[in-house]
Protein backbone atom coordinates (compact mmCIF):
# COMPACT_ATOMS: atom_id res chain seq x y z
CA UNK A 1 0.00 0.00 0.00
CA UNK A 2 1.33 3.59 -1.03
CA UNK A 3 -0.79 5.98 0.18
CA UNK A 4 -3.43 6.16 2.31
CA UNK A 5 -6.54 6.86 0.46
CA UNK A 6 -5.86 3.80 -0.98
CA UNK A 7 -5.54 1.97 2.24
CA UNK A 8 -9.30 3.32 2.82
CA UNK A 9 -10.22 2.17 -0.50
CA UNK A 10 -8.89 -1.28 0.21
CA UNK A 11 -10.93 -1.62 3.72
CA UNK A 12 -14.16 -0.75 1.74
CA UNK A 13 -13.91 -3.64 -0.78
CA UNK A 14 -13.01 -5.45 1.17
CA UNK A 15 -16.08 -5.16 2.99
CA UNK A 16 -18.28 -5.25 0.45
CA UNK A 17 -17.57 -7.22 -2.05
CA UNK A 18 -19.66 -6.85 -5.15
CA UNK A 19 -17.37 -3.70 -5.76
CA UNK A 20 -14.49 -6.08 -6.26
CA UNK A 21 -14.47 -8.37 -9.40
CA UNK A 22 -10.87 -9.52 -8.03
CA UNK A 23 -9.31 -9.48 -4.72
CA UNK A 24 -6.09 -10.59 -4.42
CA UNK A 25 -4.92 -10.70 -1.02
CA UNK A 26 -1.01 -11.13 0.23
CA UNK A 27 0.05 -13.30 -3.17
CA UNK A 28 3.44 -14.26 -3.22
CA UNK A 29 5.01 -16.70 -5.52
CA UNK A 30 8.42 -18.27 -5.31
CA UNK A 31 10.26 -20.08 -8.24
CA UNK A 32 13.24 -22.29 -7.59
CA UNK A 33 15.42 -19.47 -7.42
CA UNK A 34 13.62 -15.80 -7.42
CA UNK A 35 10.69 -14.85 -6.19
CA UNK A 36 8.80 -12.51 -8.55
CA UNK A 37 6.00 -11.60 -6.14
CA UNK A 38 6.61 -11.43 -2.65
CA UNK A 39 3.30 -9.65 -1.34
CA UNK A 40 0.80 -8.64 -3.43
CA UNK A 41 -2.62 -7.11 -2.37
CA UNK A 42 -4.87 -5.19 -4.27
CA UNK A 43 -8.68 -5.28 -5.65
CA UNK A 44 -10.17 -4.40 -8.92
CA UNK A 45 -13.16 -3.51 -9.76
CA UNK A 46 -15.48 -3.81 -12.62
CA UNK A 47 -14.91 -1.85 -15.26
CA UNK A 48 -11.48 -0.96 -14.69
CA UNK A 49 -8.95 -1.19 -17.40
CA UNK A 50 -5.77 -1.85 -15.92
CA UNK A 51 -2.31 -1.10 -17.72
CA UNK A 52 0.78 -2.75 -15.96
CA UNK A 53 3.96 -1.55 -16.67
CA UNK A 54 7.57 -2.01 -15.39
CA UNK A 55 11.18 -3.00 -16.17
CA UNK A 56 11.89 -6.61 -17.16
CA UNK A 57 11.41 -9.39 -15.04
CA UNK A 58 9.23 -7.82 -12.04
CA UNK A 59 6.53 -10.22 -12.21
CA UNK A 60 3.70 -8.88 -14.66
CA UNK A 61 3.62 -11.95 -16.51
CA UNK A 62 3.38 -13.79 -13.13
CA UNK A 63 0.59 -11.76 -11.69
CA UNK A 64 -1.47 -12.34 -14.58
CA UNK A 65 -0.63 -16.41 -14.69
CA UNK A 66 -1.45 -16.56 -11.06
CA UNK A 67 -4.70 -14.53 -11.43
CA UNK A 68 -5.45 -16.81 -14.24
CA UNK A 69 -4.17 -20.37 -12.55
CA UNK A 70 -1.72 -21.01 -14.89
CA UNK A 71 0.56 -20.62 -12.11
CA UNK A 72 0.00 -21.60 -8.77
CA UNK A 73 0.60 -19.08 -5.69
CA UNK A 74 2.86 -19.77 -3.43
CA UNK A 75 0.63 -18.06 -0.61
CA UNK A 76 -2.01 -15.76 -0.55
CA UNK A 77 -5.20 -15.86 -1.86
CA UNK A 78 -7.51 -14.44 -4.89
CA UNK A 79 -11.24 -13.75 -5.36
CA UNK A 80 -12.57 -13.81 -8.76
CA UNK A 81 -16.09 -12.53 -9.28
CA UNK A 82 -16.95 -14.22 -5.65
CA UNK A 83 -14.70 -17.53 -6.55
CA UNK A 84 -11.78 -18.17 -4.06
CA UNK A 85 -9.33 -19.44 -7.01
CA UNK A 86 -6.79 -19.86 -4.73
CA UNK A 87 -9.19 -22.63 -2.98
CA UNK A 88 -7.80 -26.40 -4.13
CA UNK A 89 -10.85 -27.43 -4.53
CA UNK A 90 -11.97 -24.01 -7.03
CA UNK A 91 -12.93 -25.60 -10.39
CA UNK A 92 -10.37 -24.26 -12.62
CA UNK A 93 -12.75 -24.16 -16.09
CA UNK A 94 -15.18 -22.06 -14.17
CA UNK A 95 -12.88 -19.74 -13.25
CA UNK A 96 -11.21 -19.54 -16.80
CA UNK A 97 -14.71 -18.82 -18.31
CA UNK A 98 -14.88 -16.00 -16.70
CA UNK A 99 -11.37 -14.52 -17.86
CA UNK A 100 -10.04 -14.54 -21.47
CA UNK A 101 -6.59 -13.97 -21.96
CA UNK A 102 -4.22 -12.80 -25.03
CA UNK A 103 -1.08 -13.45 -25.26
CA UNK A 104 2.03 -12.27 -27.32
CA UNK A 105 2.13 -15.06 -29.65
CA UNK A 106 -1.48 -15.12 -30.89
CA UNK A 107 -2.10 -18.92 -29.96
CA UNK A 108 -4.47 -19.73 -32.75
CA UNK A 109 -4.46 -23.36 -34.19
CA UNK A 110 -2.78 -23.31 -37.89
CA UNK A 111 -5.07 -26.41 -38.82
CA UNK A 112 -8.15 -24.13 -38.17
CA UNK A 113 -9.55 -21.38 -40.17
CA UNK A 114 -10.59 -18.32 -38.23
CA UNK A 115 -14.20 -18.60 -37.54
CA UNK A 116 -13.47 -22.62 -36.32
CA UNK A 117 -11.06 -21.16 -34.16
CA UNK A 118 -13.10 -18.18 -32.74
CA UNK A 119 -16.41 -21.55 -32.60
CA UNK A 120 -14.21 -24.10 -30.59
CA UNK A 121 -14.49 -22.67 -27.16
CA UNK A 122 -18.45 -21.66 -27.95
CA UNK A 123 -19.42 -25.56 -29.06
CA UNK A 124 -17.18 -27.50 -26.63
CA UNK A 125 -17.13 -24.94 -23.13
CA UNK A 126 -20.64 -22.87 -23.58
CA UNK A 127 -22.30 -25.67 -25.61
CA UNK A 128 -23.48 -23.24 -27.98
CA UNK A 129 -24.98 -25.15 -31.08
CA UNK A 130 -22.59 -24.58 -34.86
CA UNK A 131 -24.84 -22.10 -35.63
CA UNK A 132 -24.91 -20.00 -32.84
CA UNK A 133 -21.38 -20.08 -32.18
CA UNK A 134 -21.00 -18.79 -35.87
CA UNK A 135 -23.36 -16.21 -35.74
CA UNK A 136 -21.86 -14.71 -32.79
CA UNK A 137 -18.45 -15.34 -34.19
CA UNK A 138 -19.18 -13.73 -37.96
CA UNK A 139 -20.68 -10.71 -35.43
CA UNK A 140 -17.58 -10.06 -33.81
CA UNK A 141 -15.24 -10.47 -36.98
CA UNK A 142 -17.35 -8.12 -38.96
CA UNK A 143 -16.81 -5.73 -36.03
CA UNK A 144 -13.65 -5.71 -36.03
CA UNK A 145 -12.86 -5.30 -40.19
CA UNK A 146 -12.33 -9.40 -40.47
CA UNK A 147 -15.43 -10.83 -42.01
CA UNK A 148 -13.54 -11.34 -45.20
CA UNK A 149 -11.43 -13.86 -43.54
CA UNK A 150 -13.46 -16.27 -41.68
CA UNK A 151 -12.19 -18.97 -43.62
CA UNK A 152 -8.43 -18.05 -44.03
CA UNK A 153 -6.55 -20.01 -41.91
CA UNK A 154 -4.04 -18.10 -39.43
CA UNK A 155 -0.66 -18.48 -41.34
CA UNK A 156 -2.62 -16.55 -44.05
CA UNK A 157 -2.81 -13.48 -42.12
CA UNK A 158 -0.50 -10.47 -40.67
CA UNK A 159 0.41 -10.23 -37.43
CA UNK A 160 -2.02 -7.41 -36.63
CA UNK A 161 -4.91 -9.56 -38.05
CA UNK A 162 -3.99 -12.89 -35.83
CA UNK A 163 -3.81 -11.25 -32.93
CA UNK A 164 -6.94 -8.90 -33.74
CA UNK A 165 -8.84 -12.53 -34.42
CA UNK A 166 -7.39 -14.07 -30.91
CA UNK A 167 -8.95 -11.02 -29.44
CA UNK A 168 -12.49 -12.52 -31.02
CA UNK A 169 -11.99 -15.37 -30.12
CA UNK A 170 -11.57 -14.02 -26.43
CA UNK A 171 -14.65 -12.10 -27.00
CA UNK A 172 -16.58 -15.16 -28.03
CA UNK A 173 -16.38 -16.47 -24.74
CA UNK A 174 -18.17 -13.61 -22.83
CA UNK A 175 -15.73 -13.01 -20.13
CA UNK A 176 -16.15 -10.85 -17.19
CA UNK A 177 -12.22 -10.00 -17.78
CA UNK A 178 -10.09 -10.16 -19.96
CA UNK A 179 -6.28 -10.52 -19.32
CA UNK A 180 -3.80 -9.14 -22.03
CA UNK A 181 -0.10 -10.06 -21.80
CA UNK A 182 1.75 -7.80 -24.08
CA UNK A 183 -0.65 -8.97 -27.23
CA UNK A 184 1.57 -6.20 -28.73
CA UNK A 185 4.95 -7.03 -28.77
CA UNK A 186 5.33 -9.13 -31.36
CA UNK A 187 4.18 -7.13 -33.97
CA UNK A 188 5.92 -5.34 -36.70
CA UNK A 189 5.36 -1.79 -35.75
CA UNK A 190 3.06 -1.10 -38.72
CA UNK A 191 0.72 -3.51 -37.03
CA UNK A 192 0.41 -2.32 -33.62
CA UNK A 193 -2.26 0.28 -33.79
CA UNK A 194 -4.88 -1.86 -35.34
CA UNK A 195 -4.74 -3.85 -32.32
CA UNK A 196 -4.41 -1.44 -29.65
CA UNK A 197 -7.78 0.20 -31.18
CA UNK A 198 -9.21 -3.06 -30.72
CA UNK A 199 -8.70 -3.48 -27.37
CA UNK A 200 -9.70 0.42 -27.24
CA UNK A 201 -12.95 -0.68 -28.34
CA UNK A 202 -13.36 -3.27 -25.50
CA UNK A 203 -12.73 -0.59 -22.93
CA UNK A 204 -14.98 1.73 -24.60
CA UNK A 205 -17.77 -0.84 -24.22
CA UNK A 206 -16.74 -1.27 -20.34
CA UNK A 207 -14.51 -4.52 -20.27
CA UNK A 208 -12.83 -5.33 -17.17
CA UNK A 209 -9.52 -5.68 -18.88
CA UNK A 210 -5.93 -5.95 -17.24
CA UNK A 211 -2.90 -5.07 -19.96
CA UNK A 212 0.56 -5.74 -19.94
CA UNK A 213 2.15 -3.18 -22.17
CA UNK A 214 4.96 -1.50 -23.01
CA UNK A 215 2.82 0.68 -25.19
CA UNK A 216 3.21 4.00 -22.44
CA UNK A 217 1.05 6.14 -25.09
CA UNK A 218 -1.67 3.67 -24.90
CA UNK A 219 -1.77 2.85 -21.55
CA UNK A 220 -2.06 6.50 -20.47
CA UNK A 221 -4.51 7.39 -22.90
CA UNK A 222 -6.96 3.82 -22.37
CA UNK A 223 -6.18 3.14 -18.71
CA UNK A 224 -8.30 4.02 -15.76
CA UNK A 225 -5.40 2.88 -13.81
CA UNK A 226 -1.59 1.83 -13.94
CA UNK A 227 0.35 -0.74 -12.11
CA UNK A 228 3.75 0.05 -11.78
CA UNK A 229 5.49 -3.14 -10.90
CA UNK A 230 9.04 -3.60 -8.85
CA UNK A 231 10.85 -5.41 -6.12
CA UNK A 232 8.46 -7.93 -5.74
CA UNK A 233 4.90 -5.58 -5.63
CA UNK A 234 2.87 -3.48 -7.32
CA UNK A 235 4.84 -0.91 -6.27
CA UNK A 236 3.01 2.09 -7.13
CA UNK A 237 -1.13 2.04 -8.14
CA UNK A 238 -2.35 5.16 -9.15
CA UNK A 239 -3.92 6.92 -12.57
CA UNK A 240 -2.43 7.63 -15.29
CA UNK A 241 -1.64 11.22 -14.53
CA UNK A 242 -0.50 10.44 -11.77
CA UNK A 243 2.38 7.95 -12.30
CA UNK A 244 3.29 9.29 -15.42
CA UNK A 245 3.30 12.84 -14.09
CA UNK A 246 3.51 12.85 -10.91
CA UNK A 247 5.58 9.29 -9.69
CA UNK A 248 5.80 9.33 -6.00
CA UNK A 249 8.50 7.03 -5.38
CA UNK A 250 11.66 6.93 -6.66
CA UNK A 251 12.04 3.41 -8.93
CA UNK A 252 8.90 4.69 -10.72
CA UNK A 253 10.55 7.90 -11.38
CA UNK A 254 13.35 6.82 -12.77
CA UNK A 255 11.36 4.23 -14.96
CA UNK A 256 9.50 7.32 -16.44
CA UNK A 257 11.85 9.23 -16.72
CA UNK A 258 13.46 6.78 -19.01
CA UNK A 259 10.53 6.23 -21.30
CA UNK A 260 11.01 10.29 -21.92
CA UNK A 261 14.62 9.77 -22.51
CA UNK A 262 16.73 8.30 -25.68
CA UNK A 263 20.38 8.23 -24.37
CA UNK A 264 23.36 7.36 -26.92
CA UNK A 265 26.51 7.55 -25.26
CA UNK A 266 30.54 6.82 -27.67
CA UNK A 267 29.14 7.91 -30.93
CA UNK A 268 32.42 7.29 -33.27
CA UNK A 269 32.84 6.81 -36.42
CA UNK A 270 31.39 3.19 -37.11
CA UNK A 271 28.55 4.51 -35.04
CA UNK A 272 25.33 2.67 -36.86
CA UNK A 273 23.45 5.45 -38.96
CA UNK A 274 20.69 3.70 -40.48
CA UNK A 275 19.57 1.99 -37.43
CA UNK A 276 20.02 4.88 -35.31
CA UNK A 277 17.60 6.90 -37.94
CA UNK A 278 15.27 4.06 -37.20
CA UNK A 279 15.56 4.21 -33.03
CA UNK A 280 15.01 7.62 -33.43
CA UNK A 281 11.52 7.45 -35.58
CA UNK A 282 10.24 4.27 -33.15
CA UNK A 283 11.19 7.10 -30.00
CA UNK A 284 9.36 9.71 -31.79
CA UNK A 285 6.08 7.66 -32.58
CA UNK A 286 6.07 5.88 -29.44
CA UNK A 287 6.33 9.96 -27.95
CA UNK A 288 3.29 11.03 -30.60
CA UNK A 289 5.75 13.43 -32.50
CA UNK A 290 4.44 14.41 -35.44
CA UNK A 291 5.96 13.43 -38.67
CA UNK A 292 7.75 16.86 -39.21
CA UNK A 293 9.12 16.41 -35.81
CA UNK A 294 10.80 13.22 -36.22
CA UNK A 295 11.99 14.31 -39.54
CA UNK A 296 13.27 17.63 -38.05
CA UNK A 297 15.25 15.21 -35.26
CA UNK A 298 16.56 12.55 -37.94
CA UNK A 299 17.87 16.28 -39.84
CA UNK A 300 19.76 17.07 -36.78
CA UNK A 301 21.06 14.48 -35.74
CA UNK A 302 23.01 14.04 -39.60
CA UNK A 303 23.71 17.22 -39.44
CA UNK A 304 25.21 17.83 -36.42
CA UNK A 305 26.67 14.39 -36.43
CA UNK A 306 27.67 12.86 -39.62
CA UNK A 307 28.67 16.27 -41.26
CA UNK A 308 29.98 18.14 -38.20
CA UNK A 309 30.59 16.61 -35.29
CA UNK A 310 31.98 13.22 -36.48
CA UNK A 311 34.50 14.70 -39.64
CA UNK A 312 35.88 16.92 -36.74
CA UNK A 313 36.09 13.89 -34.29
CA UNK A 314 38.55 12.71 -36.91
CA UNK A 315 41.39 15.02 -36.07
CA UNK A 316 40.75 15.13 -32.03
CA UNK A 317 42.12 11.51 -30.32
CA UNK A 318 39.87 10.87 -27.91
CA UNK A 319 36.75 12.02 -28.31
CA UNK A 320 33.77 11.89 -26.30
CA UNK A 321 30.64 12.39 -27.53
CA UNK A 322 27.01 11.91 -26.61
CA UNK A 323 23.08 12.53 -27.02
CA UNK A 324 20.44 12.74 -25.55
CA UNK A 325 16.79 13.37 -26.94
CA UNK A 326 14.11 14.26 -24.46
CA UNK A 327 10.62 15.46 -24.81
CA UNK A 328 8.67 17.62 -22.82
CA UNK A 329 5.23 17.13 -22.94
CA UNK A 330 4.21 20.37 -21.56
CA UNK A 331 5.87 22.49 -24.28
CA UNK A 332 5.65 19.92 -26.68
CA UNK A 333 9.00 20.22 -27.14
CA UNK A 334 11.74 18.01 -28.23
CA UNK A 335 15.25 18.67 -27.11
CA UNK A 336 18.22 16.99 -28.18
CA UNK A 337 21.17 17.53 -26.35
CA UNK A 338 24.88 16.72 -28.18
CA UNK A 339 27.72 16.45 -25.36
CA UNK A 340 31.43 16.42 -26.54
CA UNK A 341 34.86 17.24 -24.93
CA UNK A 342 36.51 20.39 -25.83
CA UNK A 343 37.89 21.97 -27.25
CA UNK A 344 35.35 24.49 -27.54
CA UNK A 345 33.81 23.93 -30.73
CA UNK A 346 30.49 25.27 -32.48
CA UNK A 347 29.20 23.02 -35.23
CA UNK A 348 28.16 25.36 -37.37
CA UNK A 349 31.15 28.25 -37.48
CA UNK A 350 30.33 31.82 -38.14
CA UNK A 351 29.37 31.30 -42.02
CA UNK A 352 26.04 29.96 -42.77
CA UNK A 353 26.40 26.24 -44.40
CA UNK A 354 23.73 24.78 -45.44
CA UNK A 355 23.30 22.36 -42.59
CA UNK A 356 23.53 25.68 -40.28
CA UNK A 357 20.49 26.64 -42.48
CA UNK A 358 18.62 23.68 -42.45
CA UNK A 359 18.42 23.05 -38.60
CA UNK A 360 18.12 26.96 -38.02
CA UNK A 361 14.75 26.50 -40.13
CA UNK A 362 13.60 23.46 -38.56
CA UNK A 363 14.24 24.18 -35.16
CA UNK A 364 13.01 26.45 -32.83
CA UNK A 365 16.20 27.47 -30.66
CA UNK A 366 20.03 26.62 -30.61
CA UNK A 367 22.02 27.03 -27.74
CA UNK A 368 26.13 26.16 -26.95
CA UNK A 369 27.87 25.92 -23.91
CA UNK A 370 31.24 25.19 -22.93
CA UNK A 371 31.55 24.25 -19.28
CA UNK A 372 34.52 22.65 -17.78
CA UNK A 373 36.00 21.27 -21.01
CA UNK A 374 32.50 19.53 -22.28
CA UNK A 375 30.43 21.36 -24.93
CA UNK A 376 26.95 21.20 -24.79
CA UNK A 377 24.71 21.96 -27.95
CA UNK A 378 21.20 21.98 -27.44
CA UNK A 379 18.48 22.15 -30.26
CA UNK A 380 14.79 22.40 -29.34
CA UNK A 381 12.37 21.07 -32.08
CA UNK B 1 16.65 4.54 -51.57
CA UNK B 2 15.29 3.19 -55.16
CA UNK B 3 16.31 4.82 -58.27
CA UNK B 4 14.01 4.69 -61.10
CA UNK B 5 15.56 5.95 -64.52
CA UNK B 6 13.52 6.41 -67.20
CA UNK B 7 16.01 7.83 -70.78
CA UNK B 8 13.80 8.91 -73.68
CA UNK B 9 15.70 10.69 -76.07
CA UNK B 10 17.41 13.63 -74.69
CA UNK B 11 15.62 13.80 -71.46
CA UNK B 12 16.14 11.97 -68.48
CA UNK B 13 13.74 11.01 -65.51
CA UNK B 14 14.60 9.94 -62.34
CA UNK B 15 12.08 9.00 -59.47
CA UNK B 16 13.27 9.03 -55.87
CA UNK B 17 12.03 6.38 -53.12
CA UNK B 18 13.08 6.17 -50.09
CA UNK B 19 15.45 8.48 -47.71
CA UNK B 20 18.14 10.84 -49.91
CA UNK B 21 20.84 11.12 -47.24
CA UNK B 22 24.38 10.94 -46.60
CA UNK B 23 24.46 7.13 -46.95
CA UNK B 24 22.53 6.88 -50.16
CA UNK B 25 23.32 10.73 -52.08
CA UNK B 26 26.31 9.40 -53.62
CA UNK B 27 24.19 6.71 -55.20
CA UNK B 28 21.61 9.73 -56.47
CA UNK B 29 25.28 11.76 -57.94
CA UNK B 30 26.67 8.29 -59.43
CA UNK B 31 23.42 7.51 -61.66
CA UNK B 32 22.85 11.17 -62.23
CA UNK B 33 26.59 11.30 -63.65
CA UNK B 34 26.43 8.13 -65.83
CA UNK B 35 23.62 9.23 -67.98
CA UNK B 36 23.60 12.98 -68.10
CA UNK B 37 25.47 13.58 -71.18
CA UNK B 38 23.56 15.25 -73.72
CA UNK B 39 20.63 15.44 -71.87
CA UNK B 40 18.73 18.66 -72.00
CA UNK B 41 15.70 18.04 -69.73
CA UNK B 42 15.78 16.35 -66.34
CA UNK B 43 12.88 15.73 -64.48
CA UNK B 44 13.33 14.35 -60.72
CA UNK B 45 10.43 13.21 -59.10
CA UNK B 46 9.87 13.10 -55.42
CA UNK B 47 6.48 11.80 -55.09
CA UNK B 48 7.57 9.08 -52.62
CA UNK B 49 10.80 10.60 -50.99
CA UNK B 50 10.75 10.45 -47.42
CA UNK B 51 13.71 12.70 -46.06
CA UNK B 52 15.70 14.73 -47.52
CA UNK B 53 19.28 16.19 -45.79
CA UNK B 54 22.14 18.37 -46.55
CA UNK B 55 23.96 15.60 -48.51
CA UNK B 56 20.92 15.81 -50.79
CA UNK B 57 20.62 18.92 -51.47
CA UNK B 58 24.33 19.18 -52.56
CA UNK B 59 23.92 16.07 -54.84
CA UNK B 60 20.82 18.35 -56.30
CA UNK B 61 22.82 21.42 -56.56
CA UNK B 62 25.41 19.97 -58.54
CA UNK B 63 22.96 18.45 -61.03
CA UNK B 64 21.37 22.03 -61.39
CA UNK B 65 24.78 23.51 -62.32
CA UNK B 66 25.27 21.04 -65.14
CA UNK B 67 21.68 21.65 -66.58
CA UNK B 68 22.15 25.45 -66.29
CA UNK B 69 24.70 25.01 -68.88
CA UNK B 70 22.93 21.94 -70.82
CA UNK B 71 18.87 22.40 -70.89
CA UNK B 72 16.77 22.37 -67.87
CA UNK B 73 15.78 20.55 -64.56
CA UNK B 74 12.62 20.38 -62.70
CA UNK B 75 11.68 18.85 -59.43
CA UNK B 76 8.32 17.32 -59.14
CA UNK B 77 5.72 16.28 -56.36
CA UNK B 78 7.67 17.50 -54.00
CA UNK B 79 6.01 17.09 -49.98
CA UNK B 80 5.30 19.97 -47.69
CA UNK B 81 8.03 18.68 -45.39
CA UNK B 82 10.56 18.44 -48.09
CA UNK B 83 9.52 22.24 -49.50
CA UNK B 84 10.48 23.33 -46.34
CA UNK B 85 13.81 22.05 -46.49
CA UNK B 86 14.23 23.79 -50.23
CA UNK B 87 12.57 26.99 -48.48
CA UNK B 88 14.34 27.26 -45.72
CA UNK B 89 17.54 26.42 -47.56
CA UNK B 90 17.06 29.09 -50.29
CA UNK B 91 17.10 26.09 -52.28
CA UNK B 92 13.11 26.92 -53.74
CA UNK B 93 14.79 30.14 -55.49
CA UNK B 94 17.51 28.25 -57.68
CA UNK B 95 15.38 24.86 -58.79
CA UNK B 96 12.51 24.90 -61.03
CA UNK B 97 10.23 23.00 -58.20
CA UNK B 98 6.80 21.91 -58.86
CA UNK B 99 4.69 20.66 -55.39
CA UNK B 100 3.00 17.74 -54.82
N1 LIG C 1 8.19 -20.98 -14.68
C1 LIG C 1 9.20 -20.28 -14.15
N2 LIG C 1 10.20 -20.91 -13.49
C2 LIG C 1 11.20 -20.21 -12.92
N3 LIG C 1 11.32 -18.88 -12.96
C3 LIG C 1 10.35 -18.19 -13.60
C4 LIG C 1 9.26 -18.85 -14.23
N4 LIG C 1 8.46 -17.92 -14.79
C5 LIG C 1 9.05 -16.72 -14.55
N5 LIG C 1 10.17 -16.89 -13.81
C6 LIG C 1 11.04 -15.82 -13.32
O1 LIG C 1 10.27 -14.92 -12.55
C7 LIG C 1 10.65 -13.58 -12.75
C8 LIG C 1 9.47 -12.77 -13.21
O2 LIG C 1 9.09 -13.20 -14.51
P1 LIG C 1 7.90 -12.55 -15.34
O3 LIG C 1 7.82 -13.30 -16.60
O4 LIG C 1 6.67 -12.52 -14.50
O5 LIG C 1 8.43 -11.09 -15.54
P2 LIG C 1 7.80 -9.91 -16.43
O6 LIG C 1 7.62 -8.74 -15.54
O7 LIG C 1 6.59 -10.42 -17.15
O8 LIG C 1 8.98 -9.60 -17.42
P3 LIG C 1 8.95 -9.20 -19.00
O9 LIG C 1 8.68 -7.71 -19.05
O10 LIG C 1 10.34 -9.50 -19.45
O11 LIG C 1 7.91 -10.03 -19.66
C9 LIG C 1 11.78 -13.63 -13.77
O12 LIG C 1 13.00 -13.57 -13.07
C10 LIG C 1 11.60 -14.96 -14.43
O13 LIG C 1 12.85 -15.45 -14.89
MG1 LIG D 1 6.18 -10.81 -19.17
Amino acid sequence: MITEKHEARGACAGENMNTSIISIRHLCKEFLNVTPLKDVSVEIKKGEVISIIGPSGTGKSTLLRCINLLETPTKGEIVVDGVVTTDKKCKVNLVRQKMGMVFQSFNLFAHKTIIENIMMGQVDLLKRNRQEAYDKGMELLRNIGLADKAFSYPDELSGGQKQRAAIARTVAMEPEIILFDEPTSALDPTMVGEVLSVIRGLAGQGMTMMIVTHEMKFARDVSTRIFYMDQGEIYEDGTPEQIFEHPKRERTRIFIRQLKVLHVEKISRDFDFPAFMTRLEEFGRKQQFSQRQIYAMQLVVEEVLMQKLLPAAGEAEERDLSLDVEYSERENLAQMRFSYNGPSFYPFGEEEDLSGRMIKGMSKAMEHKFVDGMNHFIISI
Amino acid sequence: MKITKTQNGNSLYLALEGRLDTNTAPELEASIKGSIDGVEELTINMESLDYLSSAGLRVLLGAQKIMNKQGSMRVTHVNDTIMEIFEVTGFADILTIEKA
